[in-house]
């Protein structure tokens, strides 16, 4: 019978490497040279200190900065907008691109509220023909299964920076731009429409 | 007792008849999608007002008996509800791991199966994962989505589906849901031992409800709250996930198979 003593052993590895007290980003030293997985345990560990360290609206800005910084959020909003971002005039493109970022910002402050001690462990980095480096990692949760996150990490003039979360193999710029072009096609086929309705949710 | 065993019979065969033709048909209308574009949803209209049923009866009455049972229930009697409804799930895995081409994982599963029912008390408790036996779930829909071809992508599972009460589904995973319950043990002995559904199978039906809705709680709630179009944000999410699923599974049999390919040849030269 095929018993996995590797994976077992894996878990007890990230186990140990959490009591030692060096919290997130336990990323193996094979790993640690590569400049994409570098980026990701760095954001990470960015996250993890704001967390323990601000709340509220001071939070919320910190995580912002984050993002701007690591994510290339412009980008992220293009690709969600598809087809319709084309369609749009420079200054829909631009309110749409800031109304993005602040509805961003504000939900990941939000998913980092309920932070109990997960850590982050990056299993494998794999770089593809076109530019693209996906980081494999798992967060290993206090209680239950682990959950698995891949990074899509390009080089941009600035540097390097995260253009896609996929949780669990759910992409989070592939959900948003299904919502989107439903949200357009639902509401005559205009931009507008739902750049107005993110600028509202984003004042609420 | 033997005339319930073949009335049993009769009706797995004609389930299975029946998955089968509509496995034929699913596969019929599969063919040349890359999958990369948006989700197929023939049947939005009725899809939708499924769903807005479906979420009616999450506000009212799902969510908050969920709530309820998350906050108030004891933690280990959780993991005791989730490890039995976990094992009564395990034959129908082992069958599809099998189905799957993996009989050393199903014996695992079906290891899993012996030992947690009776050393870890009819399921209550995971013994056997302290023994190293890990655990593993799939599905039908998973086997389908393996064996549907090379043209088929994972992401490509037929026509978007609603199901009254079970949520996000396609042609392929409804499919499987309906083979599913055809080779469950738990469903096909009551029927053989005519006990009552109603007392047996209904509070397992509705215990899996809920402890699959706390599961799911954390990621819904983020994606009905961060969506303008919650309907298109879930199919696409349901559609990804389960893609992902199949996919891990195809390029691990594909793996394999291209392992024993070079061996064969290395056993020639």
């Amino acid at each position: 019978m095929p018993l996995r003593p590797s994976r077992r052993h894996l878990f007890r590895l990230a186990a140990a490497s959490t009591l030692a007290g060096s919290t997130l980003a336990a990323a193996s030293p094979a790993f640690a040279a590569d400049p994409a997985s570098d980026l990701i345990s760095a954001t990470a560990q960015q996250v993890i200190d704001i967390i323990k360290t601000q709340t509220g609206a001071a939070r919320q800005s910190a995580i912002a900065q984050v993002l701007a910084t690591r994510f290339d959020l412009p980008y992220m909003a293009q690709v969600a907008l598809g087809t319709h971002w084309a369609k749009a005039t420079p200054e829909q493109q631009a309110r749409f691109v800031k109304a993005t970022e602040s509805a961003e910002a504000k939900a990941y402050s939000e998913r980092f509220g309920q932070y109990g001690g997960q850590t982050l462990q990056i299993t494998k980095t794999t770089s593809r023909p076109n530019g693209v480096t996906v980081v494999d990692s798992r967060l290993n949760q206090t209680s239950g299964q682990p959950i698995k996150l891949e990074w899509e990490v390009r080089q941009v003039p600035a540097g390097l920076r995260i253009t896609d979360v996929k949780v669990e193999g759910v992409s989070m710029v592939m959900t948003r731009r299904s919502d989107f072009n439903s949200y357009i096609q639902q509401n005559g086929g205009k931009v507008q429409a739902l750049i107005d309705e993110l600028e509202a949710r984003a004042g609420r | 007792m033997i005339a319930s065993v073949f009335k049993v019979a009769a009706r797995v065969r004609r389930s299975v008849v029946l998955t089968a033709l509509a496995g034929g048909l699913l596969g019929g209308c599969a063919v040349n999608d890359t999958g990369a574009a948006e989700v197929w949803d023939p049947i939005e209209t009725p899809n939708r007002f499924v769903f807005s049923i479906n979420r009616a009866l999450d506000v009212m009455l799902l969510r908050p008996v969920t709530v309820m049972y998350r906050d108030w229930v004891p933690e280990p009697a959780q993991k005791g509800v989730r490890n039995l409804l976990d094992n009564l799930g395990e034959p129908v895995t082992a069958v599809n791991e099998v189905f799957q081409g993996d009989p050393s994982r199903a014996g695992v599963t079906l290891a899993r199966f012996i030992v947690n029912s009776t050393l870890g008390l009819a399921g209550l408790f995971d013994v056997a994962a302290t023994f190293g036996l890990e655990r593993t779930k799939t599905d039908a829909g998973q086997t389908i989505g393996i064996w549907a071809g090379k043209g088929v992508e994972p992401e490509n599972g037929g026509f978007y589906l609603v199901l009254p009460l079970a949520g996000p589904s396609n042609a392929r995973d409804a499919t499987g849901l309906m083979m599913d319950y055809a080779v469950d043990p738990f469903q096909i002995l009551p029927i053989a031992f005519n006990w009552n559904w109603f007392y047996y199978s209904t509070p397992r039906y509705a215990v899996n409800v809920i402890d699959y809705r706390s599961r799911t709680m954390f990621a819904l709630d983020d994606l009905e709250k961060n969506s303008v179009d919650y309907y298109a944000a879930l199919r696409s999410a349901y559609t990804q996930n389960r893609a992902e699923l199949i996919r891990a599974k195809r390029e691990k049999t594909d793996t394999k198979a291209e392992l024993e390919r070079r061996d064969n040849l290395a056993l020639v030269r």
